[in-house]
């Protein structure tokens, strides 16, 4: 029984909301679409939390049952004039935000990640950035840590995480049975990575749901994030690598880590590392060229496809389950939003009652509870549409820095679920290794999840008082 | 069109010899490597990879001076950069034990016996080769016309 609730609730409750009277919100003048929108917005909650379905399935879902039932093109039933109907959306926004600029510009952040573990860019970065922190273990790990949040700036946290514990495994046998350092190391690498993501927008997927809702005057661009995104970064790197020594210090004095290979200088890896590097300077002086982020990030696609760095073969290996993932919750934001439901529903609920500053630590509390037991992204996808419409509607957050300051404090503490295998695959991988206990894991984890959350407050604090958001 | 290699290995020249011989009807599209030992063949693999170049058959003998055949076969076969390289051993004087090692650890992709038949070798290789170039997803085209049909049908479809 239990096994079916999670089929069963996720059919039976929004189908529940669909029949219920409109009186029955709540909500004053709530129309039909808006109705619908409540009910595809329970159904996407629950998939995503009980996953009967895989959370990508969720996003697709989301976005079918829109273009089916509040679209302009949607089930001929769907369509009856009627006062109560409300306004139904353009199929092809609906489907538009498959090909949403910020899907674009994941495109981009995949093209130069596979392109660089094809051309073992990564793999050969890692061997000399390595040396220069010898062979001490402590310095070592923070060597590794250091490489691994930056790689997992502009790749995958998952990749970077299975490279850098690929690098790991051989080195981690030579310790004793009892050597806590071993602990240490394998939480070092997801740790990093997991860190790592929040540093550009591209870094992991939630930043890229929050750009959908910092646009316009409170519009980031990629190297602004980086100016706070980095030092963030910088700063918990090194609360993480403190901690890891102290809690589980290691008693093997010397480790080598052997990476084997040399820098390829084939014509074809040489333009892999030219278009890395050109992109990344593009992408941070997006006020010299005029190109936004957006723009930049299909250079890499049209070049690496020109010189058959990315082939026909290679296209397959692009996470388009992640790519969808976000489009379901952009999809999901833009329901919200077009059909007026979420400023209907912020008006109805008498948030202003509410101190501001309660609401930024209570929406990024539950962010952080959730992102500890379900998806990075569908936790995003979920809160931020949410969070947003609430944070454009409350004039008492503007002293504080307004919306942006409410949607960063969301969007970071997404990225600092980190406390169980379950939270991301970089903990999953990690603790497949044999060498973490779920109890050590988390530990570590709650611990930082906490710190960053702090961290976070006091970030967006300073940068509040210095105007820059 | 891409580089793509065959290496034969084989401590005795004239069993290399011909074995290029055999399968010269290839050589056109692609570049037969010789080495007379295994570590010949792993100093020709690293430069080969530096160059960024398919290796795709990997044929080789297995009592060699050195490094024996199946040795060499179980390094390239755990070695990430040559991932699918297809593996033939050609030998007459492999022990059961031998071959119980070359199929669980080289992960073998095909045996032949010496004394063997040309037609049976070249036949084989082509075979080998036309799977290579599909699963790594090489344009076939430029070598449809001496690639092996019937595998190509049965990867392609």
């Amino acid at each position: 029984m239990k096994n079916n609730m999670k089929f069963i609730l996720p059919i039976l409750i929004p189908l529940i909301i669909l029949l219920l009277p409109s009186s029955s919100f709540g909500i004053e003048g709530l129309t039909l679409v808006e109705q619908r929108v409540i009910a595809i917005f329970v159904m996407a909650a629950l998939c995503w939390v009980l996953e009967p379905i895989p959370i990508y399935a969720t996003s697709l879902l989301i976005i079918v049952l829109e273009l089916l039932i509040i679209s302009d093109q949607g089930l001929w039933f769907t369509k009856f004039e009627s006062p109560e109907l409300g306004e139904l959306i353009s199929y092809k926004v609906i489907m538009g935000t498959f090909a949403s600029p910020i899907i674009m510009l994941f495109l981009g952040g995949f093209f130069l990640a596979i392109a660089a573990t094809k051309y073992r860019l990564d793999i050969n970065l890692a061997r000399v950035l390595l040396k220069p922190f010898g062979q001490n273990p402590k310095y070592v790990m923070l060597g590794l840590m250091i490489i691994t949040a930056v790689f997992s700036m502009f790749m995958s946290n998952t990749a970077t995480t299975a490279m850098m514990l690929s690098i790991l495994t051989p080195v981690l046998a030579l310790f004793s049975q009892d050597d806590l350092g071993k602990v240490a190391f394998a939480l070092s690498v997801p740790v990093a990575a997991n860190i790592g993501g929040i540093g550009t927008p591209i870094g992991t997927p939630p930043n890229a749901v929050a750009l959908k809702y910092l646009v316009d005057e409170n519009s980031i661009s990629f190297g602004e994030w980086m100016i706070f995104g980095v030092p963030f970064v910088i700063l918990m790197l090194a609360i993480a690598w403190f901690f890891l020594i102290a809690l589980f210090p290691a008693s093997i004095k010397e480790i080598n880590l052997n990476i084997k290979g040399r820098f390829l200088k084939t014509p074809k890896a040489i333009t892999v590392y030219v278009t890395f590097i050109v992109t990344i300077l593009l992408w941070l002086m997006g006020g010299l060229h005029g190109m936004n982020s957006y723009v930049v990030a299909l250079i890499p696609v049209a070049v690496f496809s020109m010189f058959k760095i990315i082939t026909k073969e290679d296209l397959k290996k692009i996470s388009w389950d992640v790519l969808w993932l976000v489009s379901g919750g952009i999809a999901l934001g833009v329901a919200l939003d077009k059909s007026g439901l979420a400023k209907n529903a912020i008006d109805a609920i008498p948030f202003a009652g509410l101190h501001p500053l309660l609401l930024i630590a209570g929406a990024s509390l539950l962010c952080l509870l959730m992102a500890n037991f379900m998806s990075h992204t569908a936790t995003a996808n979920l809160l931020l549409p949410l969070v947003a419409a609430l944070g454009a509607s409350m004039h008492g957050l503007l002293p504080y820095g307004g919306e942006v300051v409410l949607i960063l404090a969301v969007t970071f503490a997404a990225s600092l679920g980190m406390s169980l295998p379950i939270s991301t695959p970089p903990n999953a991988l990690a603790f497949a290794s044999g060498h973490v206990e779920t109890k050590q894991m988390a530990k570590v984890g709650g611990v930082l999840g906490i710190v960053g959350l702090l961290v976070t407050y006091v970030m967006l604090f300073i940068l509040n008082q210095m105007e820059f958001i | 069109m891409e580089k793509i290699n065959i290496i034969c290995v084989d401590d005795e020249r004239e069993v290399l010899d011909s074995v290029v011989r055999d399968l010269d009807y290839l050589s056109d599209i692609i570049n037969i490597e010789e080495c007379e030992s295994a570590v010949e063949c792993l100093e020709l693999l690293e430069e080969l990879d530096a160059n960024q170049e398919y290796v795709a058959v990997l044929i080789s003998d297995h009592v060699m001076p050195g490094k024996t055949g199946v040795e060499l076969l179980t390094e390239v076969e755990v070695d990430p950069r040559f991932l699918g390289t297809k593996k033939l051993l050609l030998t007459g004087l492999a022990t059961q034990a031998d071959t119980i090692k070359a199929i669980n650890n080289a992960k073998l992709d095909n045996f032949l016996e010496k004394v063997w038949d040309p037609v049976e070798l070249l036949q084989t290789v082509k075979e080998l080769l036309t799977e290579y170039i599909v699963e790594r997803g090489i344009d076939y085209d430029d070598y449809l016309e001496k690639l092996d049909a019937p595998t190509l049908y049965r990867l392609v479809k």
